[in-house]
């Protein structure tokens, strides 16, 4: 396994795990899987994380992937293919998290970062946030779900536009195109993050946040129907064991 | 031949269908009440002649939603889950019945005043067009009594609102008014509490001629 220790630093507070994209200059990815997937599930295990909070160190969120770093790995197409994928299979696991995932985006959010961004269920940004997909203008293409993930945020029409444009966006775009959530003025945005993470899980049982993500994720993945009957199957066992729990303490 | 239903007024004016929900003051949806709109559905899967529908609660109040307490005394433990009376199949009875308005292809208004909340919200969220009262309080609050919505909420409602605010609305729980609704693209208007029935019937009567589900902002722009 590579050593992607080095790319991010970890800490907990009351329950909200905060994960910091920690890179030289920018907070560059030089290998697409940043975090090992089993690495960052032992850490959201260990704090009994209720959601998690991604965010860059520094000024930015991340200019992605560095081009002389990448081409050092084209060299080898099948390594590059194989760290690619990698790389994506740490952001379908950071999607389908069982807990919110929030992206705090300051400054430059570039291709990868973007991708990683795009794959949190929230994103607050800064007023001087910048977001792109700068792939085209090297003759290359968003590699980690980019082209997959943003149309399924934002119109094809849009997305097109972005990818195939390679053109920087600034805040306020992002916002009206419905790529972040929220604009906060800088430095507000963690503490947002915090207060909305702290909010969404503070008081829930872990079953019933992980029954929502999970319900979400079925809509997206099933058929209506088998969504919609998972759905119940969930819900009438949270009843019956609420209903445990209130004839327990005879309020039923 | 027309059932009468006690939880339920339901008038036909041509091939209007006006539904309340008639238990006020707070219409509250009990087990009589889901039984007798999955009735009301049968009946109304045999109909011809149908154009639209509009959907209000009698009274202040569109409705408060499921009776908890009724609620959980029906619930049965899930691996014991086999019967037909379980509240499996009674919850799956009720998604069909929501999914039925939902499917349809006539229009399918909800007149919301007062409050919506939980199960009644989900109704609405079925339904292709929402108007409400500017006094209107809404929110699918089941996370807060340790449950999920029941009925397809959270999913409808994250196709409205997006992932981020419905993912928010929905762990939290927290209950929002008729401006943040229409903010979040929850509601398509905003009308005094006296025009709000008056007006969806109208709306109805008006598109339900050559309806087209897909084209929801012209007929919403062609209303403004």
């Amino acid at each position: 396994m590579s050593e992607p220790a080095g790319m991010i630093h970890w800490e907990a507070q009351d329950s909200i795990g905060i994960l910091t994209l920690d890179a030289p200059r920018g907070n560059f990815l030089s290998d697409p899987e940043f975090i090992a997937p089993e690495q960052l599930k032992d850490l959201l295990d260990q704090d009994g994380a209720k959601a998690l909070v991604i965010c860059g160190a520094g000024k930015h969120f991340s200019g992605g992937a560095r081009l002389d770093d990448l081409f050092k790995l084209a060299a080898n197409p099948v390594h590059l293919a194989e760290r690619m994928n990698k790389g994506k299979s740490l952001l379908d696991f950071i999607e389908n998290l069982d807990i919110p995932v929030i992206a705090v985006i300051n400054g430059i959010c570039f291709g990868g970062g973007l991708e990683i961004a795009l794959a949190c269920h929230i994103r607050i940004c800064s007023e001087k946030a910048l977001f792109a997909f700068p792939e085209c203008n090297h003759s290359l293409m968003p590699g980690m779900g980019g082209t997959i993930r943003l149309p399924g945020k934002i119109s094809w029409a849009s997305s097109l536009e972005t990818i195939l444009g390679g053109d920087m966006l600034n805040a306020q775009e992002a916002l009206n195109m419905k790529i972040v959530d929220e604009v906060l003025p800088q430095e507000a945005g963690m503490e947002k993050a915090l207060l909305l993470a702290k909010k969404m899980t503070k008081d829930r049982p872990r079953k019933v946040i992980r029954y929502i993500l999970q319900a979400l994720r079925n809509y997206k993945s099933m058929p209506l129907a088998e969504a919609m009957k998972e759905e119940t199957r969930m819900f009438c066992e949270l009843a019956y064991e609420e209903m445990e729990r209130r004839k327990n303490e005879n309020l039923l | 031949m027309k059932t009468s239903f006690k939880t339920l007024s339901v008038t036909y004016d041509d091939g209007l269908v006006h539904l309340e929900i008639n238990q006020p003051p707070s219409n509250r949806m009990n087990s009589l009440f889901f039984n007798e709109l999955s009735s009301l559905v049968d009946e109304l899967c045999k109909k011809d002649g149908i154009s639209a529908i509009v959907i209000s609660g009698k009274g202040r109040h569109f409705s408060s939603g499921a009776d908890l307490d009724d609620l959980l005394q029906k619930a049965v433990h899930p691996e014991k889950e086999l019967s037909s009376s379980g509240t499996f199949s009674f919850f799956e009875r009720n998604h069909f019945s929501f999914l039925y308005f939902e499917e349809l292809n006539i229009p399918v208004i909800s007149a919301i005043r007062g409050v919506c909340l939980g199960s009644a919200m989900e109704l609405a969220l079925f339904s292709h067009f929402r108007f409400c009262s500017e006094d209107a309080v809404m929110g699918l609050p089941e996370s807060t009594f340790n449950l999920i919505p029941g009925i397809g909420g959270t999913s409808h409602l994250i196709k409205l609102a997006g992932l981020a605010k419905g993912l928010e609305l929905v762990l939290h729980g927290e209950m929002f008014s008729a401006a943040d609704a229409l903010q979040y693209g929850i509601v398509d208007k905003i009308l005094p509490r006296k025009e709000v029935v008056p007006f969806a019937l109208e709306f109805a009567k008006k598109i339900s001629v050559n309806y087209y589900k897909e084209k929801k902002t012209l007929y919403l722009n062609s209303a403004a």
